[in-house]
């Protein structure tokens, strides 16, 4: 079987920077190959070459051959291949719809433009499982969730009818349920021999998806193979946790918020947590479960609430009437940073100031202590000196952990703070978190990720609209989930590991065009006590470096 | 959309009863009254003094508003002090005027705007952008009294080519008039609006969802005319609403100098003579319009891009 396609000693330059350096993949119908490798290792811009695209003052070179024509030749014409052969799905899709146009409405430009005037909208509404009634196709994209916006910007894609699919980062912003059901979707497409590039961070979804691995690092790769090439994992036991009643630190009792005032709309309720000195409280739910609301209270910025907060016994105010030795002992790490940082001041400076403003550091000491913080979170100073603009998604978030921690705070609530993480950064986070852990801090440590928050919280608590639906140490929770929302999370937390492997088993024919170093990923028996994976602390170089010494400069 | 135009409708029902009360209260501020400014002419103290209780101007200002108020909902509209006819009929009769000149200027405004726009932001910060830009600002930049005599001293005075005034000429019969009013009107219009449009058009061109469309294909001109161009007209939209009352400004100013007997003609003549009533009229018969349009402004907007936080 040919590959669709054929890229061979791919560069991209601009002016002195290499962004991209001979870089060769191929991609095959019906099968998924995986560009691996963190935000700026040129991943993207490689992927858009199969378009004819590059950035402005980009030049690009070596051999790109898509579907039998080659780009890269003079006079190739990219349009030919652009959604006809070729969809791309941006990270986010969901964002890149036309808000002015019915949806029904644009699938069916595209479909026309591509299939010769065919009309496919309910076909490709239906692939993207939608429905394709009427009135669904005379909505706008405003009228449907993030999620089915997701779907949408799919549609779209397969309106075209392509033969090869690029995703760039699909998992982002996906609670792990969700990006369960991605997979098995995916799988689905390649089925009908759709041969998919999947350009990610995310080793678990590309150990669960790909069959071809490309691993690039600064514009090189190194390493390419099966998924065997990935970095091994390190397997962690949830932790058994704790049983006793512990002097609690942070207390909340019958915390009920709403969303509207005097109760209505309700999206807590009812809510008892125990954060003792030291420990660590993990909270799980899918999206719109209340997690985030439940942050929101113990850090004193949702006002709309009932029941009592108490820090240390003393009752705890709303952040605006709390004192600032109460202000700096909890301390709030949210999900989306960037916002929250000032656009005109360098990063450090910024970091540093919590210091400052909270324990009366000087200057001078605060800025040292904040360098050391964020390089222990694998920020270099280099890096810090540079306003938030200039620094990747990933960098920005441990730049926020490293501002809550200068605080030196007694309770540390932290808001999926590892989603825009790769394996490294993540295992940099938990293992500083840990440590500081010994030395006294509580967590009140918030994920969709149930495997995650397993592997580093003393006792789970599981959300569901707005309730505790479950609670209990993490390796009960994980090995007997009572409650079905749990049983999902616990599924969903065995992404790319043996979990998947085991129920899931291979879903298309291989076909015998795969290269001979690719393995099938084999089943692995389960434990009794079901493991979850959390990356070493030391991974192989592959992945260390491109982390960290790289960023994407984002606007 | 039906909801939020509902919506709408009663918020400019609440407007419009606030706004017939501050006509009435600032016309009511105006120095002296209509038998004042007669006084000066041939009047006696006493006579003055008669005929201001006839008029009914020595009356309670409450009982005056009421008065008027209550007539205003039934539609009528008062009598003129001065000519003693009826202030509708005044209205009817200047307002056909400039409403020809207000819709021959949009007509070549918009179509104008929109396509120097979409050249502008398609090629931003080009070569053909900046000079655009530059005339266009030129043009806004000069006040239209100037840009009015210059035109007639070309057209008319020197070339002959266009009559210089409106005086005693029929409209549907001589479209030529309007060619010189209109090109007075056009300059700081179309500036306005093609900066709008321009931004927008450079706004959509960056957005995500016309990238994503690029990608998947949809050729260039499509790609201008179905997704960017409805997302890049409502800054446009919302700006015509608003320079609205600038083209009034505008209106006044041209029909002066070309003797064009409209609205803002009867406005200038009835204040001057302290014509309350005539003044009052055409005041909210302006409110109006300018309610009417902002609302189908809103609406329109809705329409082309349905996002209702967009306008609230």
């Amino acid at each position: 079987m040919k590959p669709l396609v054929e890229v061979r000693g791919l560069s991209a330059v601009a002016g002195t920077a290499v962004l991209v350096d001979g870089v060769d993949f191929k991609v095959w119908p019906g099968q998924v190959t995986a560009l691996v490798g963190a935000s700026g290792s040129g991943k993207t811009t490689s992927a858009l070459a199969l378009l004819g695209e590059h950035g402005r003052g980009v030049r690009l070179s070596g051999e790109v051959r898509v579907d039998g024509i080659d780009l890269m030749s003079n006079g190739a014409d990219a349009a030919a291949v652009r959604g006809r052969v070729v969809a791309y799905m941006p990270q986010h899709p969901g964002s890149a719809l036309n808000p002015a146009r019915r949806i029904g409405t644009a699938i069916g430009e595209l479909s026309r433009l591509h299939n010769h005037g065919a009309d496919g909208v309910v076909e490709a509404l239906r692939a993207a499982q939608l429905p394709g009634d009427r009135s669904t196709q005379r909505r706008f994209p405003h009228q449907f969730s993030g999620g089915q916006r997701q779907r949408i910007a799919l549609a779209q894609a397969l309106a075209c009818r392509p033969k090869v699919l690029v995703l760039d980062e699909p998992s982002t912003g996906l609670d792990s349920i969700t990006r369960l059901q991605l997979v098995s979707e995916l799988k689905e497409l390649t089925g009908q021999g759709l041969g998919i590039l999947l350009l990610s961070h995310d080793l678990e979804l590309v150990r669960a998806l790909a069959q071809y691995v490309v691993v690039l690092d600064a514009g090189r790769v190194i390493d390419a193979g099966g998924t065997d090439v990935l970095p091994a994992a390190t397997k962690l036991r949830p932790r058994p946790g704790t049983t006793g009643t512990p002097t609690p630190l942070l207390q909340a009792m019958n915390l009920t918020a709403s969303l509207r005032a005097r109760g209505r709309d309700p999206i807590l309720q009812e809510v008892e947590l125990t954060v003792p000195p030291g420990g660590c409280v993990g909270v799980v739910g899918r999206s719109g479960s209340g997690k985030t609301t439940l942050a929101r209270c113990l850090a004193g910025l949702h006002e709309r609430h009932t029941g009592r907060i108490t820090l240390s016994d003393q009752p705890l105010p709303v952040l605006r009437k709390r004192s600032a030795e109460q202000a700096r002992r909890v301390q709030y790490v949210w999900q989306e940073v960037r916002g929250s940082f000032d656009e005109r001041r360098r990063v450090d400076d910024q970091v540093a100031r919590t210091a400052e403003r909270l324990r009366g550091v000087s200057r001078v000491d605060a800025k040292a202590e904040a360098v050391a913080t964020l390089a222990r979170l694998g920020v270099s100073a280099m890096v810090a000196a540079r306003p938030p603009s200039q620094l990747s998604g990933g960098e920005l978030q441990r730049a926020a952990i490293a501002r809550a921690l200068l605080a030196r705070p007694d309770v540390l609530i932290c808001d999926e703070i590892t989603t825009a993480l790769d394996e490294h950064g993540t295992a940099l986070v938990v293992e500083l978190l840990t440590e500081l852990q010994d030395s006294g801090m509580a967590l009140v440590w918030i994920s969709h990720d149930l495997g995650l928050v397993a592997a580093v919280a003393d006792r789970v608590l599981v959300l569901e609209v707005g309730r505790v639906v479950e609670e209990g140490p993490p390796a009960t929770v994980m090995a007997k989930p009572a409650h079905e929302i749990t049983e999902r999370l616990v599924r969903a937390a065995r992404l790319g590991r043996s979990g998947v492997a085991a129920s899931d088993p291979d879903p298309g024919p291989r076909t015998p065009a795969v290269p001979e170093d690719v393995v099938p990923e084999g089943a692995v028996p389960e434990g009794a006590v079901p493991e979850t994976v959390v990356p070493e602390a030391e991974p192989p170089p592959v992945l260390t470096s491109c982390a960290d010494t790289r960023s994407e400069p984002q606007r | 959309m039906r909801s939020y135009a509902a919506q709408r409708a009663a918020l400019a029902v609440i407007q419009l009863a606030v706004l017939s009360i501050l006509v009435f209260l600032l016309t009511a501020l105006l120095p002296g009254d209509a038998a004042d400014m007669r006084f000066t002419e041939t009047l006696t103290p006493d006579q003055v003094a008669r005929l201001r209780s006839q008029l009914g101007l020595d009356e309670p200002a409450i009982e005056r508003f009421t008065h008027w108020f209550g007539n205003v909902l039934t539609g009528d509209l008062g009598t003129s002090l001065i000519s003693g006819g009826s202030v509708a009929d005044i209205v009817k009769a200047s307002v056909g005027a400039t409403l020809v000149l207000t819709l021959a200027t949009l007509a070549v405004v918009v179509p104008l705007a929109v396509v120097l726009g979409l050249v502008m932001g398609t090629r931003e910060n080009g070569r053909l952008d900046r000079v655009i830009t530059s005339i266009t600002l030129a043009l806004s930049a000069i006040p239209d009294f100037v840009i009015a005599v210059v035109l007639i001293t070309l057209f008319s005075l020197k070339l002959g080519w266009l009559p210089a005034t409106w005086v005693g000429g029929d409209l549907p019969a001589n479209p030529a008039l309007l060619v010189l009013p209109v090109a007075v009107l056009l300059g700081r219009t179309v500036c306005l609006l093609s900066r709008q449009v321009r931004a927008g058009t450079i706004n959509a061109l960056n957005a995500e969802y016309v990238v994503q469309a690029r990608r998947l294909g949809v050729p260039r001109r499509q790609l201008l005319l179905r997704h960017v161009l409805p997302n890049a007209a409502v800054p446009g939209v919302q700006e015509l609403a608003r320079t609205g009352d600038t083209l009034l400004g505008g209106v006044l100013v041209v029909e002066a100098i070309f003797a064009i007997p409209g609205f803002a003609t009867a406005l200038v003549d009835g204040v001057e003579t302290r014509d309350v009533p005539v003044v009052q009229g055409l005041t909210l018969v302006l409110a109006v319009a300018a309610l009417l349009i902002n609302l189908a402004a809103d609406l329109v907007c809705n329409r082309l891009v349905p996002r209702t936080e967009l306008l609230r």
